[in-house]
């Protein structure tokens, strides 16, 4: 039979943290990956929101990432590290037009390091993601800056985003859901919690059965 | 196995149609009924049948059909297609990662798309599911399932081949799509569908089951089963008899009369009823004497009857053997013994086969989750039957079930009852309650209280009655009464028992401790039992005490209650109100605030009422203090306005100076890349001291050094153009938004006061030169800046930036502007109420609160909290002293305030004593008893939580609430949302992140009226509690 030789279905689920200051755009980013849409009038995030996004990856992958939209003004310390919990990727946004939020990003990636670790102890991967590039002044490049920056500071890279434009926000997304897949490879996801992967798993596996229950 | 499976799946995707309006063609229950049905129909194939392509039995299965019957014929030549253009597919096209979506369900003509291994894997049954032809086809195979079936196959069963086609009608006729919705897929139920199927199956789960389950806070009078004297006391004679007959809350499975039990050795035998009853997963065995149901006596001999010392009342969860004793001419007899070993009176049932059918109920009573050991037989024709099993021992032990050793009827049978699944941990003699650690929690087994009580009850009875039965022989029979009837059995029974049953006996015993003489078991068992009760009773007031100090200082002891003067739960009226206006003197402040608690306030009327619940005003003003007290407001507030309106000129600047100075520094970099620069060139394990970054190394010794200096002096005076840039404290200042602006606090508050002296300076010479009388007048709020002229500004400027502590005053004001203007941009822009003109009086009421609270600064969420009240009062001065009377609550939840943690430490008190069954829940999936999924409700009182018109009654509660029930109001609003939903929390075995998601999800969509019902409940329960001593 022509399907026979395929091979079972992967469905993997990825718990990814955005975080940054306030007001750089964290929400509007995600609304913008998951739901396609901007809004000027989004709330500020109290706590957490979330998102689930699937990706049919490829013929063999599927994979959902869970969103973790952390507040801005997070102050809570034990609570980031509820929220951190489990994370296996993070973005961490800034505003290009704000010097600040930049200068926070260091802040939170130290947070992040220090709260959260991969089982083989790495630190989980991160991308920096420079949002607003829609509204940036100048148009100089600083690539070469960035990019040492991002080597330094442990980011797996960065993207000029625009949430409002749907600038990379989606590249952005594929380029960290590589690199969780690479960190992955070979391990099937169940080691991680989430009773609804066992089962899944289950139903495959009491599929390959053959004959009569 | 194959046909429960079914069932299942059927319902799954009936319920995921019901709840959704479509089922998606990747949902996993799909593939999972297509596992179920194809496993049936593989089942016994024959191989005829199964043909060459043995591969997949399937395929063949429906190409030889297909080959005889139109319809599966038309479902073969469907399937070759697909499959046909997922060869082409994985030919011509390399891997597609966004496949195209579309809506194609039934379609003869399916777009291409590549589909997914299972889909493949089960394209046979999967086609003729979407087709909508799976049940006829199946039914055509059952009609024919001589020809491709073996005789014991599934499919050719005569019961379950029909019925397997018939399940699958429902299925066959829901519409299947490949459509996505972005917010609706079809792994992850959303909060609205969790709450639909709640609906679903709570209709056919009856309130009492779950009320059974539910643990009752074990402080009240305790319903327990168990013990007869309980039941004596709970309710009267009367109602004991008649809860013998079927009511709502409990089933009555069996029931015959003229069951004989001899009570006494020298009594006479009695006849009696022998009733099982179900409620909940308990069943109960009773035997009530005929003289207590007959009716000859009257109520009051009925209550003082004798006979009640005989009745019986056997909980079958204490017990662990049925021992049968059948004899041909005169019926059987039926003994219980219990986990301890200790029998039970024998029951004599007549003859005719009533011993059989009682256990034949039991076993099904005792289903799902216990069963007989060895279980009774089906026999043809006759129903029920003896297991025949082969006698091992003359203990009639039977264990062979296989062959049939022995050929006639054993007479005497030993049944075990088992609970696979279930751990006796709850009924072995370790008791764990002996170390204090854990006797304060409540997440003790209840049963096993129960079971303690009736120890209690039982041991103390026996001790005052016959002291001498402690010491006697009979150890055994003694403990008889552990969980039945206190005072029943006497050690006159022991040998009638132990004649009648010495088999019984020594087989139940031996299955203990086999070695160990008889007599000295049972003075251990004894020993320990006594020490259980007596610790269990000991951690039962340890625990109670606990209770009443943990929850004690949640609640006022006082009760107010809601119908007393007058039914309050029509709220505060615009009559009642425009009563106590009028004589404001007599009215009584408790009795508004009663009728707030209960029924909330008239709409209309908030804009009034809400200034004295906040406390702006107090009950009992008259008109003159009230516009008393709303001059002085609004003069502070102006001045506050003044005040930070001026900071904020000078914060202008300086930004745009800063600008500048940076453009100066690097004429083509952007202030990105001046940051890279510096990030870069540093040690890059930055901490946060890194962005508090006034003091460079490099700036100017004209700069004093910030922070710790309380008392800044005043240097030179330099004009800001005189300095090169990069020496310029002001090319720091780029408001280090650290996310940390309590670790920036020092030295705020004197740098505050400095400020404010300096700027009041400059008003007052403004004022002595009579320009600044703007300030003033009524319409000059917001105009006062520029009574402010520029020289001055510079010279003020001047003064401020050479000093250390006024920068960071300035930062500090920066960042907090900063941090507003974000979240007032984005406060509620989807509610009327806020445009851009009352968005800027939201502004101007954050800032001027701020202003006054620097120390703690702007947090999220402080917006959230004014919001409301601006819309309610509409009136900026008014929802300024009224954000401020709030806040003083309100700001305790922001981090420096730690009353979070109290609020999480208490939600964690309340949940383990009143709801311990999801306080396990919540420890076992990844504990989180640390209950941060309230956050939100308790920073912002629940305003993110429900819709404006709901905060507007659920906010007027808590307000009035310290004065009426609780100053802890908002916890029992927290518990009761968790309460509201708890079924589908633990239906869903949510963890942390499913309750938390779950809950988002919910956001603006709970019942307000129903929650402040519970809620009010809640602080009732508990009052009573205290009340309770």
């Amino acid at each position: 039979m022509a399907g026979g030789s395929v091979s079972e279905c992967k469905e993997y689920l990825f718990k990814v943290l955005v975080i940054g200051e306030l007001g750089v755009g964290k929400t509007s980013i995600i609304k913008r990956y998951v739901h396609q849409l901007f809004s000027q009038h989004y709330r500020a995030t109290i706590g957490v929101d979330f998102a689930l996004k699937v990706i049919n990856w490829d013929s063999k992958t599927l994979v959902r990432l869970q969103l973790w939209d952390i507040a801005g003004q997070e102050r809570f310390g034990n609570m980031t590290r509820v929220y951190y919990k489990e994370a296996v990727g993070a973005f961490v946004v800034f505003d290009v037009t704000r010097g600040s939020t930049f200068e926070a990003v260091s802040k939170w990636k130290h947070d992040l390091d220090s709260k959260v670790k991969l089982a083989n102890g790495n630190p989980i991967p991160s991308v920096l993601l420079a949002n607003k590039c829609d509204q940036k002044k100048d148009s100089t490049n600083n690539t070469a800056l960035m990019d040492s920056f991002c080597k330094e500071t442990g980011f797996l890279g960065w993207f000029e985003t625009s949430a409002k434009d749907n600038i990379n926000v989606d590249e952005a997304a594929r380029f960290l859901v590589e690199n969780i897949l690479a960190n992955d490879k070979g391990l099937p996801y169940e080691e991680s919690n989430g009773d609804r992967i066992k089962l899944d798993q289950e139903a495959v596996a009491a599929e390959s059965k053959s004959g009569c229950c | 196995m194959g046909a429960a499976t079914i069932i299942v799946k059927v319902k799954q995707i009936m319920e995921e149609a019901v709840t959704k309006k479509f089922v998606h063609e990747d949902s996993s229950h799909i593939i999972a009924l297509c596992t179920a049905i194809e496993a049936c129909l593989g089942h016994m194939l024959k191989r005829r049948a199964a043909g060459f392509l043995r591969s997949d039995k399937i395929a063949a299965l429906f190409t030889k059909v297909g080959k005889v019957y139109d319809t599966a014929g038309e479902v073969c030549r469907k399937v070759q297609e697909q499959l046909q253009q997922q060869a082409d597919l994985t030919r011509t096209q390399s891997v597609s990662h966004e496949p195209l979506r579309r809506q194609g369900s039934s379609t003869t003509s399916r777009p291409l798309q590549p589909l997914s291994a299972q889909a493949i894997k089960h394209i046979w049954v999967r086609t003729a599911l979407f087709e909508k032809v799976l049940d006829k086809i199946v039914q055509y195979i059952v009609d024919n399932s001589s020809k491709y079936y073996e005789r014991e196959a599934l499919m050719h069963d005569s019961v379950f081949g029909p019925i397997l086609a018939a399940l699958l009608v429902g299925p066959c006729a829901l519409e299947y799509t490949k459509l996505k919705t972005s917010d609706h897929f079809w792994t992850d139920p959303s909060a609205n569908e969790l709450v639909q199927r709640h609906r679903i199956h709570g209709a056919h789960r009856g309130q009492d089951s779950s009320a059974g389950r539910r643990p009752a806070l074990g402080i009240r009078k305790r319903q327990s089963s168990g013990s007869m004297s309980e039941d004596r006391f709970a309710a009267s004679a009367r109602e004991y008899v008649e809860s013998l007959h079927q009511n709502s809350r409990t089933h009555l499975l069996y029931g015959k009369n003229n069951v004989l039990v001899q009570p006494k050795k020298d009594m006479e035998v009695l006849r009696g009823y022998l009733s099982l009853h179900q409620a909940g997963d308990n069943l109960t065995l009773k035997w009530t004497p005929n003289q207590l149901i007959n009716g000859t006596l009257g109520d009051c001999d009925l209550e003082k009857s004798i006979y009640w010392d005989y009745a019986l009342t056997v909980p079958l969860r204490q017990i662990v053997c049925i021992h049968c004793h059948q004899r041909p001419d005169c019926g059987g007899t039926l003994v219980l013994v219990s986990q301890d070993g200790i029998q039970r009176p024998p029951l004599h049932f007549p003859p005719g086969g009533h011993l059989l059918a009682f256990l034949s109920c039991l076993e099904t009573g005792l289903l799902p989750r216990g069963q007989l050991e060895p279980p009774l037989w089906s026999q043809k024709g006759k129903g029920k039957v003896f297991p025949k099993l082969r006698k091992r021992s003359s203990a009639a032990r039977l264990i062979d079930q296989d062959r049939n050793g022995e050929e006639e009827t054993a007479a005497d049978y030993v049944f075990r009852i088992v609970y696979p699944g279930y751990r006796y941990d709850a009924i072995t003699i370790n008791y764990h309650h002996t170390t204090g650690s854990r006797a304060p929690s409540l997440d003790d087994d209840e049963e096993e209280e129960d079971r303690l009580h009736a120890m209690i009850s039982m041991i103390c009875s026996r001790n005052l009655t016959d002291p001498n039965v402690m010491k006697d022989h009979g150890e055994m029979m003694e403990m008889q009464g552990l969980g039945g009837s206190p005072s029943s059995w006497q050690q006159a029974e022991v040998t009638t028992h132990e004649s009648l049953c010495q088999s019984c006996s020594t087989a139940a015993m031996s299955s203990f401790l086999p070695s160990v003489p008889l007599k000295m078991l049972c003075q251990n068992m004894k020993r320990q039992i006594v020490s259980r009760a007596f610790y269990g009773w000991l951690a039962y007031c340890r625990h109670l005490s606990t209770v009443r100090t943990h929850l004690s200082a949640l609640v006022n002891h006082n009760i107010v209650p809601p119908d007393r003067p007058c039914e309050a739960s029509g709220g505060l009226s615009k009559e009642v109100w425009s009563k106590y206006q009028k004589d404001c003197k007599n009215y009584k402040e408790l009795e508004l605030l009663r009728l707030v608690y209960y029924g909330g306030v008239q709409h209309d009327i908030r804009k009034e009422v809400w200034p004295f619940l906040l406390g702006h005003y107090k009950f009992g003003m008259g008109k003159k203090d009230i516009s008393q007290i709303d001059a002085k407001i609004s003069e502070r507030y102006q001045q506050v306005m003044r005040e930070w309106k001026a900071c904020e000129v000078i914060v202008k600047q300086r930004e745009k100076e800063m600008q500048s100075a940076i453009f100066a520094k690097l004429s083509s970099g952007s202030s990105i890349d001046s940051h890279v620069l510096r990030l870069v060139h540093r040690d890059s394990t930055l901490s946060n001291e890194v962005f508090m970054s006034v003091d460079e190394p490099d700036t100017g010794s004209q700069e004093t050094p910030s922070g710790e200096d309380s008392t800044p002096t005043m240097t030179t005076l330099v004009p800001p153009a005189a300095l090169p840039a990069e020496e310029r404290p002001l090319v720091e200042f780029d408001s280090p938004d650290s996310g940390l602006p309590s670790s920036r606090n020092y030295s705020v508050t004197s740098a505050h006061s400095q400020i404010l002296s300096s700027i009041d300076d400059g008003q007052s010479t403004e004022e002595e030169g009579g320009v600044g009388e703007e300030g003033r007048t009524p319409g000059g709020l917001g105009e006062c800046q520029e009574s402010l002229t520029e020289d001055r500004l510079c010279c003020q400027l001047d003064k401020l930036v050479t000093n250390g502590a006024a920068i960071e005053l300035l930062d500090t004001v920066a960042l907090n502007l900063h941090r507003i203007d974000k979240d007032v941009q984005r406060c509620d822009r989807n509610y009327y109420y806020f445009t851009t003109a009352n968005l800027e009086k939201l502004r101007n009421i954050m800032c001027s609160y701020v202003w006054e609270h620097l120390e703690m600064g702007y947090v999220q969420g402080m917006c959230d909290l004014l919001a409301p009240l601006m819309v309610i009062l509409d009136d900026e001065c008014l929802a300024y002293s009224c954000f401020t009377q709030l806040m003083k609550r309100m700001s305790q939840n922001f981090p420096n305030g730690g009353a979070m943690d109290t609020h999480f430490a208490n939600m964690r008190s309340l949940i383990q004593i009143l709801d311990s069954e999801l306080f396990e829940l919540m420890q076992q999936n990844g504990d989180y008893t640390h209950f941060y999924f309230c956050y939100r409700w308790f920073l912002l009182d629940f305003k993110r939580e429900l819709l404006y018109e709901d905060v507007f009654a659920v906010w007027e509660v808590i307000w009035v609430a310290p004065r009426i029930s609780s100053r802890h109001f908002v916890l029992f609003l927290a518990l009761a949302l968790v309460t509201v939903y708890r079924e589908i929390i633990i239906d869903n075995n949510m963890d942390f992140t499913d309750i938390i998601k779950f809950f988002n999800e919910m956001a603006e969509r709970h019942d307000v009226q129903h929650i402040l019902k519970i809620a009010r409940e809640l602080v009732h329960k508990v009052q009573s509690l205290m009340d309770n001593k």
